[in-house]
This record gives C-alpha cells, sequence and structure tokens, in this order.
C-alpha cells in the first residue's frame, strides 16, 4: 500500500520536472546574450553601483551633507568637503564634495544613502560587473560615479 | 540664600531662594528648550522657548526669568506648552532657509533639535522666503542672516562677556537684524565667542565653515599651546588622506579651567601644524654645507655619535661640561623633565636652560614655604578684591581678562589696577593708579607705608588705603616685577592674612619649563644643584657645579669653548641676536617644528611634533596643571620625548634609567593627593614588591559602550598604571611627582581632563639661595593675535592680525586730527 503511495508521489514529482525540462528556458543568457548588456535584464529597482548626479545647469547636486555617510551601516562612504568659491564652482550650494569614495569592499547596497541624501544626488544606477581581483580598484571615486556632463543633454 | 521648596512636573526640588527656574530644573535633570537664554549672561526672555504652566497664574511663565519661591507648583510639559512651542518655532521658520544638509550647525543646531523635538517643520506661509546674501564680517567671522533667530546671545557675550559690544542690532520688529559696528564688517577682538554661542549657524567660522559636519570629528580635548593662561581646547580632528587635521577648536562643552572662552589664538590659531613650513624631515648637513634630508635612523646616528664623542673627550674642549642644552617654553613637562635628566646624567652637563619669559624662580622663591598663597586660575573668578599691578591681561592673558569681567559682572568683584599705561580692564576698575614706568618697585614701598616712595601721584593715598582695607585680596602681577622686586612684593601681602599671588608670564608652558628644572643652577622643582638632596641619589653622576645660562652657552659656543649645543623648540640665536656666522665651531642640533634662526644654523635638525600632536601634561602660569592629548597626527615629525629617548639609547645610555618603564617601575607616591574626589581615601603605603604585578591588558581594561573603565580609574588614582613603552610620556609623569615637592598630582582630576594646582608652597625654603639674574628674563609680550615663531606660521591669526591693523589705521588717524 505505502509502496504504491510512494511510487506515485515520485511520479508526480517527476512528472513537474520532466515538464519543465520541456519549456522554454527563463534564466537570462548573461553573458552570452545579445546586446551591450550581454543579455542582462534588469527590474527598475535594481540596486547597482551608486550614480552621483548633476542638476538640470550641470553642477553636481551632492553639497557634501554627510547624510548618506551617516546612514551607511557598513561605513563604507568617505567624503571630504569644501566650499564652493565665486571662481570655482562645483554644486549649487555653499558646500561640495572634494572628495567622495564608496568602498565597495563593503559596500552591501542596501540603498539607506539613497534614501538619507536631502538633494536626491546619490541613486544606485545599473552597474553590476564591479568584481575584481585587486580589492584596491573597489574603492570608487566620484570620478568613477559621477554622471558625465554629456549624459545630461544626451537625454 | 536659603533653601526654598517647589514642585517641577510633581517632582520636589530645592534650591536657594532666587534661582533661576531653568537653572534649578537643569540640576534636577529636567531640560527646559531655550533659544535666548545663556548661562553667565544678562536675561533677554526674546524666544518664549522655555515657557512653562506656573500654578495660579494666567498665562504661561518664562522659566529663563522665572525666580524660584517657596511653594511654587510648575509644568514644563503638556500639550499646552508643547502647542506653545511648536507655535514659536512655526514663527521662526517662517523665514528659515532651512538649509540644514549645508548649514554648518546642522547636527548641533538648536533649532534643529527642536523641530526635531516639537513639530512644525512644515510651514504654512506660502509667500516666498527672503533670502539675503551671507556676508564676511572679518576673516574670522560670517554672517548667514535668514539663519539668524534674533536670540540676541552674540550681541550679550560679545558686549558683556567680552566687554568690546561690536554686535547689535539694526531696525526695529520683524525688520531687526544683527549689525556689526563697523557696518558691514567686524572691528574687534575677534574671539569667535559670538559664534560659539549662536544656538544655529547664523555666525560661522573661516576656519570651519561648510569643511566637515560635527559627527564626522574626532573630538579631542587637550590645552590651548599659544598663551600662559593654558585654556583647556577641543580640537575637531576629521581624517585625510594624509593623516589627521584640524578644523575647529572650541570649548563648547563649557568643561575646564576656562568655561567656555577662548580667544582667536587657541579657536583659530592651529593652522601652524599643517603649515607648508613645517619640518617633516631630519635634516643633516653634508660635506658641501648644505641641510640635506636623511633618514631618522641616521639623523639619530650623527647626535648619539658625535654627542658621545664629546662627552668622552678627554681633550680641553671636551667632556660634559663643554656640551650645552637649551630648552622649550611649548614643550610639555615630561619632555623639560626628560631634557633637563638626559643632559644632567647622560651629557654630564648643568649647562642647561631654557629662554626665560618670567622670572618663576624668584617667584617660587618668594613663595617657599608659605602654603595655600599661590592663586589658581579659578581664583580670579571668584576672589573679592583683585589687585592688579603691570601686565596687560585683554591682550597677553585673554583668559584672565575675562575671568576678572565675569567676576566684576557676577559678584562685583572690586578691582584695583596700578599700570605705567593704561590698560582695557580699567573700565571694570574701582580705583586705577598710573605708575610711572619705573615705579613698580617704589609701589611696593609706597603699598607698605613710605608715603615718599611714589612722588606724587594723583589717588596715590586713596588707592593705598582701598587695598589695605580689603580682607582679602589677590595680587597678580606682571613681568615687570622680576628678582628682588618680587620678594618685596610677595613679602608685602604675606604680612596680611588672606592675600593670593599669581605671576603673569608667557607661553604655554613657561612656567613647567622653570619647574622641571631647565636653569643651569636648579633641578625639577627649584632644589639648587648645589644641595641635590634626593636628586643625589637619583640622578648618577650629577654635578653639584652650576652650569651656564643661555646667553652665556652663546657666547661660549661663539667663543669656540662649547663644543656642542642641544637645543630643543627654542630660537637663541634670534632671540639674543648671536651673530649665526660666529656658531660654526660648535655642533648644533635643533629640535623644533620650524626651521627658525637657529635650525637654519644647525649641523642636525630634527623635526619635532607640535603641541597639539602628542601627550602630556602642562603647566600654566598660575601653575595649574592640565592634560595635553594628542589631537592632530603629521607624517614625519616625532615628538621630543621619543626623539631624547632614541638619543639617549643610541649614546649606549641605560633608557631605563632615564624613563622608568616596564616591569617594577611603579613607585606608589609619598604623599597622595590631597583631595580626592572618590568616595575612598587611598593611604600612602609602599608596595614592598610589584612582581606581581604585570600588564594587566584586555579584561577589564578598556571601557566599553560608554561604561566606565573602573579599573583604569583605580589604578590611575593610585598611580599604578603600567608604563609599557619607554616613549610613554605618563612615565616620566609618576617621577615628577614622586621628586618635585610642588607637583602633588590628583591623578583622577588630571586625568579626567580638569586642572590641579600645584602649590609652591611645598618647597623647601631652605634649600633656597641665589636669586636670579633680572637681565635673563625677556618678556614675549605677544598680543591678541602673535604667539611668537607659532604666530607666524600660523595664517589664520597673520590674517587676522593684518585686517585689524589695516582697519583700526583709519580710526587712529582720525583720532589724531
Ligand atoms: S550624496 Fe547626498 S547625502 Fe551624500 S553627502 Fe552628497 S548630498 Fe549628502
Ligand atoms: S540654523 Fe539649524 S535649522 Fe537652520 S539651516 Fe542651519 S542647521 Fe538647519
Ligand atoms: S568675535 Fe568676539 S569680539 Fe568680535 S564680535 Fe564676536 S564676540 Fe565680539
Ligand atoms: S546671530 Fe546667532 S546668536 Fe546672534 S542673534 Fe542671531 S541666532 Fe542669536
Ligand atoms: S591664547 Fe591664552 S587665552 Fe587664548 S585660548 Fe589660548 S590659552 Fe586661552
Ligand atoms: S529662553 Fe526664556 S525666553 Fe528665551
Amino acid at each position: 500500500m505505502s509502496i504504491a503511495r510512494n511510487i506515485a508521489g515520485i511520479a508526480k514529482g517527476m512528472s513537474i520536472t520532466f515538464r519543465e525540462m520541456l519549456e522554454p528556458t527563463q534564466v537570462e543568457n548573461y553573458p552570452d546574450g545579445p546586446g551591450p548588456l550581454r543579455g542582462a535584464k534588469f527590474e527598475q529597482r535594481f540596486r547597482g553601483k551608486h550614480e552621483l548626479q548633476r542638476d538640470e545647469n550641470g553642477l553636481e547636486k551632492c553639497v557634501a551633507c554627510f547624510l548618506c555617510a551617516a546612514a551607511c551601516p557598513s561605513n563604507c562612504i568617505f567624503i571630504e568637503a569644501a566650499d564652493n568659491t565665486e571662481e570655482k564652482r562645483i554644486s549649487s550650494s555653499e558646500r561640495y564634495a572634494k572628495t567622495y569614495n564608496i568602498d565597495y569592499n563593503r559596500c552591501i547596497f542596501c540603498g539607506y544613502c539613497v534614501e538619507a541624501c536631502p538633494t536626491d544626488a546619490i541613486t544606485h544606477g545599473h552597474g553590476f560587473e564591479l568584481a575584481s581581483l585587486n580589492a584596491t580598484n573597489l574603492v570608487m571615486r566620484k570620478e568613477d560615479m559621477l554622471v558625465p556632463v554629456a549624459s545630461l543633454t544626451a537625454r | 540664600m536659603p533653601d526654598v521648596t517647589f514642585t517641577v512636573d510633581g517632582k520636589k526640588l530645592t534650591a536657594p531662594a532666587g534661582t533661576l527656574l531653568i537653572e534649578a530644573c537643569r540640576k534636577a535633570g529636567i531640560e527646559i528648550p531655550a533659544f535666548c537664554y545663556y548661562p553667565g549672561l544678562s536675561l533677554q526672555a526674546a524666544c518664549r522657548m522655555c515657557v512653562v504652566r506656573q500654578e495660579k497664574v494666567p498665562k504661561l511663565q518664562t522659566a529663563c526669568t522665572t525666580t524660584v519661591a517657596e511653594g511654587q507648583v510648575f509644568t514644563t510639559e503638556s500639550p499646552e506648552i508643547t502647542q506653545a512651542r511648536k507655535a514659536t518655532i512655526e514663527l521662526l521658520l517662517g523665514n528659515h532657509p532651512l538649509d540644514c544638509p549645508v548649514c554648518d550647525a546642522g547636527g548641533e543646531c538648536e533649532l534643529q533639535d527642536m523641530t526635531f523635538r516639537y513639530g512644525a517643520g512644515e510651514s504654512l506661509y506660502t509667500e516666498a522666503k527672503n533670502h539675503r546674501e551671507e556676508q564676511k564680517w572679518s576673516p574670522a567671522v560670517y554672517f548667514d542672516r535668514p539663519r539668524c533667530i534674533l536670540c540676541y546671545r552674540c550681541v550679550r557675550m560679545c558686549g558683556e562677556g567680552m566687554d568690546v559690544w561690536a554686535l547689535g542690532i539694526a531696525n526695529r520688529g520683524s525688520s531687526a537684524i544683527i549689525a556689526p559696528n563697523g557696518g558691514d564688517h567686524l572691528d574687534c577682538e575677534q574671539c569667535g565667542m559670538c559664534i560659539d554661542a549662536c544656538p544655529v549657524g547664523a555666525l560661522t567660522s573661516d576656519t570651519y565653515r561648510y569643511k566637515t559636519r560635527p559627527w564626522e570629528m574626532n573630538h579631542v580635548s587637550t590645552v590651548c599651546t599659544h598663551c600662559g593662561d593654558g585654556c583647556k581646547v577641543t580640537l575637531g580632528v576629521r581624517q585625510v588622506d594624509d593623516g589627521a587635521e584640524i578644523v575647529r577648536g572650541d570649548n563648547r562643552d563649557k568643561s575646564g579651567i576656562n568655561g567656555d572662552f577662548l580667544c582667536a589664538k587657541g579657536r583659530f590659531g592651529f593652522d601652524f601644524v599643517d603649515s607648508k613650513d613645517r619640518l617633516t624631515k631630519p635634516l643633516v648637513r653634508n660635506a658641501a654645507g648644505t641641510l640635506e634630508p636623511v633618514t631618522w635612523e641616521h639623523a639619530i646616528r650623527v647626535v648619539s655619535n658625535k654627542l658621545k664623542e664629546i662627552r668622552d673627550s678627554k681633550t680641553e674642549n671636551g667632556g660634559g661640561s663643554s656640551i650645552g642644552v637649551i630648552g622649550s617654553n611649548t614643550g610639555t613637562n615630561e619632555e623639560n623633565y626628560l631634557l633637563q635628566k638626559f643632559a644632567r646624567t647622560v651629557l654630564g652637563t648643568n649647562n642647561i636652560d631654557h629662554i626665560r619669559t618670567t622670572d618663576y624662580a624668584a617667584f617660587v622663591r618668594a613663595m617657599a614655604g608659605h602654603e595655600h598663597r599661590a592663586a589658581s586660575l579659578r581664583d580670579t573668578e571668584t576672589a573679592k578684591a583683585i589687585l592688579l599691578i603691570g601686565g596687560n591681561p585683554t591682550e597677553e592673558h585673554p583668559l584672565l581678562a575675562w575671568n576678572i569681567r565675569t567676576n566684576f559682572r557676577h559678584n562685583t568683584a572690586r578691582l584695583y589696577i596700578a599700570t605705567d599705561s593704561p590698560i582695557k580692564l580699567e573700565r571694570q576698575a574701582r580705583q586705577t593708579l598710573s605708575l610711572p614706568v619705573e615705579g613698580y618697585e617704589s609701589l611696593t614701598a609706597f603699598l607698605s607705608g613710605d608715603d615718599s616712595a611714589l612722588g606724587e601721584i594723583e589717588n596715590a593715598k586713596t588707592f593705598r588705603e582701598a587695598v589695605n582695607a580689603e580682607e582679602s585680596l589677590l595680587v597678580i602681577f606682571g613681568q615687570e616685577f622680576r628678582g628682588a622686586a618680587i620678594e618685596s612684593l610677595v613679602k608685602w601681602g604675606l604680612a596680611k592674612e588672606n592675600v593670593k599671588f599669581a605671576y603673569l608670564g608667557d607661553y604655554a608652558n613657561s612656567r613647567g619649563a622653570a619647574d622641571m628644572g631647565l636653569s643651569p643652577d636648579l633641578l625639577p622643582g627649584y632644589i639648587p644643584v648645589t644641595t641635590p638632596g634626593a636628586f643625589a641619589e637619583e640622578y648618577p653622576n650629577l654635578s653639584t657645579q652650576p652650569g651656564m645660562t643661555a646667553p652665556e652657552m652663546l657666547d661660549a659656543g661663539c667663543r669656540g669653548e662649547l663644543a656642542a649645543l642641544y637645543i630643543v623648540g627654542s630660537d637663541p640665536v634670534t632671540a639674543y641676536g648671536t651673530d649665526p656666522a660666529a656658531l660654526k665651531r660648535a655642533f648644533v642640533v635643533v629640535q623644533d617644528i620650524f626651521l627658525t634662526g637657529t635650525a637654519a644654523l644647525a649641523d642636525v635638525v630634527l623635526p619635532a611634533a607640535s603641541l597639539y600632536e602628542k601627550a602630556g601634561t602642562v603647566t600654566n602660569t598660575f601653575g595649574d596643571i592640565q592634560l595635553v592629548k594628542k589631537a592632530a597626527d603629521k607624517a614625519g615629525v616625532k615628538p621630543d620625548f621619543e626623539i631624547l629617548v632614541r638619543i639617549a639609547g643610541g649614546m649606549g645610555a641605560d633608557v631605563k634609567k632615564l624613563v622608568p618603564f616596564g616591569r617594577g617601575s611603579i613607585t606608589v607616591p609619598a604623599v597622595t593627593a590631597p583631595a580626592l574626589s572618590v568616595d575612598f581615601v587611598p593611604t600612602p603605603r609602599p608596595i614592598p614588591s610589584l612582581r606581581g604585578i604585570h600588564g594587566d591588558l584586555g579584561q577589564s581594561r578598556g571601557a566599553h559602550s560608554g561604561e566606565a573603565d573602573r579599573h583604569a580609574v583605580w589604578l590611575a588614582a593610585r598611580g599604578l598604571e603600567l608604563r609599557l613603552s619607554p616613549f610613554d610620556p605618563l612615565a616620566a609623569l609618576d617621577e615628577i611627582e614622586r621628586l618635585v615637592p610642588s607637583y602633588k598630582l590628583d591623578r583622577l582630576n588630571l586625568f579626567a581632563g580638569n586642572d590641579v594646582h600645584s602649590e609652591p608652597g611645598f618647597v623647601p625654603v631652605a634649600s633656597l639661595t641665589a636669586p636670579t639674574a633680572a637681565e635673563l628674563i625677556l618678556p614675549a609680550h605677544d598680543g591678541l593675535f602673535t604667539s611668537g615663531v607659532l604666530g607666524d606660521h600660523t595664517k589664520a591669526l597673520v590674517e587676522l592680525n593684518s585686517y585689524q591693523e589695516s582697519i583700526s589705521q583709519p580710526v587712529a588717524e582720525a583720532a589724531a586730527d
């Protein structure tokens, strides 16, 4: 009696397996897919490498308020602030980030920094190919994350 | 005032009648929010944040102006009060920019905190906000008008606290604004007290503006390196690419000897630390005659080999006595102590001195044996009557001037001033006496009853009568007094009861340099080398022959009679005007932070750490000892202490004899601190064998999550911390405490960051003989923005100095017309 039930159970399980085997594949064909993303697909909400945004005048949005660094649970944001001068204006406010580093050895992509930012200066982009054999490469600097001015005009 | 009992939020509280409710509540741990109330300044009642409900009174009352009386009943938190405070904030925020993310005050702003607490973050106004550009009032002070909440703290701080009255209110009602005295700029003492008092980010300082945020800094409390008052200063230090950098100085926690006071030098004068002129590599003069950067190892080897060779040479121009050592006015006590011990035991010479700015030796000589007669800086804030003879505290001792003003305001202290030229403090004086420049000595004679001593000077007799009628008196005198003049003045005062003395000197640790025995004839604690007492045993091969003074050393060097000069943190060639070429024959070693006139002609230059980059203790001119902590970091430099130990080691000296560290280094001081503020009284007892005490690392050491490190406190109170490193200056402090009679320290207080007064009265009388030569004293007379070599290399101070000079020029001309 119990043997028959066991066989029935196995048969039912395997039927699902075989059925799924014959369906078309659902996973993304990364990295062998087509296009610049080589087959990777993103949901809009995906949290990848950060981007530092610019405002409509091309000035940096970040005002170096350090709130993202304060919010960061893994303590991976390092900022040095400096003040804007008439001759050299970097952000629209009095202060800008002279140095802005994120240490991707430590970042856990929690998105707290994005939430903390009062000026929407930092956002999660979709960059995800961050692996490296050299840990020092994983400390990204402001230049690595800042969106280029050109991308503003292109938009 | 008798104590009264009243009720706050259902709790019975007791306080002296007439105490302000807000103060009584704060003492009891009940916090009442306040914007305009500032302890110590006059009451304003301008902000209405502190409103509370008092029983049987129809309207809400301001806690900052209500004085407590028997039986009153108050409520400090209720929906009604919350609503009132919320409404107040809403009005304040009506035209407030809300730029907290960029505002310097963000994170420590009282308005931000209160908005967070009471809400009202959303404004009901729909009108556009009225924006005004930020104004630069001076190289130190900036004003951002929309952020100002008109609490008038700055106005009162500058007027009452500083007696400068540079800030005022222009216009009325809703267009009232804070305005500087120069219209669009400030002509003032640039102390920055207004910036510190401002509860919001309306007043900001040039040094700190937009650099970082409060929570990103480490806050290190140490001692100001500029004048002889020794303010405790909290340095905000932030991490930068190449070490740690100081970005702010303040004392907002109001702790320590100075409360919240700092002058421009303590608040803004720290950028010398990052000056481009800093020495960062050891330099050795090469065959071509130029100074060449070398490694530390090489430089130390060169110095120790050469010094050893000179000391051991048997020729006429050799031996210890052919080496001269000159110490510093800004190093720590431990370094000074070590330097003279190094000179006396390792080099074997009594040729040790420093550039004396004040005749402390004569002062201590006069005070020896009379306990409780030396005033602490704290006494200047409470003394009922003060006699100030000479000196100009407002310029040269800003903290002393602040204390006297506070004392005058709060306690109506009676101030008597006798100087040869008018000083600003006369505005607080009850009586003044204008002396001839040479008249200071005669003043003592006059005060003691010799009518003819002063000749014909107006009011002299009434002045004397008033001074003599005082029941207690604090006598503060300046560098006009030296040698015998000090002795006779102190003798006059000692004859009366309740007279205390203070002697004003320059530089952060001039007093410490003298106390620690940087003198050719006096050992630490002013023990003469001729009768060394306990030092005979402690210091092997100590010579009892007094050595040369600093000018004598330079002269001997010029004549070629001195084979080597070892100079730490001082510039004698410039100070004494020595011809640099004449010193060519001597081997000159200089340890300093800048390439001074002396360093430029040296054979070896060793880059030293400044006071903000090392630990130890310093003694202010009143004899108050305070702890110095390391704040900044600079690659390449070493503290003088470490350099000396390394050189002694290089010369083959037993480093353990020089700095008692490691096992067996602990000896319990024979006399324990007089007033230990903990609940046990340590009995002085020798611990026969300390073999049982090992480095008790880990375990109970190290405070976790805010818990006090009780084991460490216990060890510190008994002086039992194990010193593990020969470079630990506190190991030398243990020895100082053991050997120097006036340095019996209340360690618990010292390590908690408080000042501990030393007692020159403990110096044995019998041992003091020879008075020092008065002409050796070279007062520095630094003003509000100058500080010797340090000041020249501090950009902020140089800028302030030239700014103040440039704006006061036209005024002087106008007065001359
Ligand atoms: S990214 Fe945003 S939160 Fe971070 S410092 Fe810049 S403005 Fe502030
Ligand atoms: S003053 Fe305070 S509330 Fe106003 S912007 Fe600055 S931090 Fe924010
Ligand atoms: S810096 Fe000092 S003297 Fe100048 S306005 Fe402010 S409080 Fe007054
Ligand atoms: S500047 Fe600051 S201290 Fe002065 S009134 Fe305005 S808010 Fe108060
Ligand atoms: S210079 Fe003197 S008064 Fe000014 S902060 Fe430093 S110790 Fe205090
Ligand atoms: S603190 Fe009482 S009215 Fe401002």
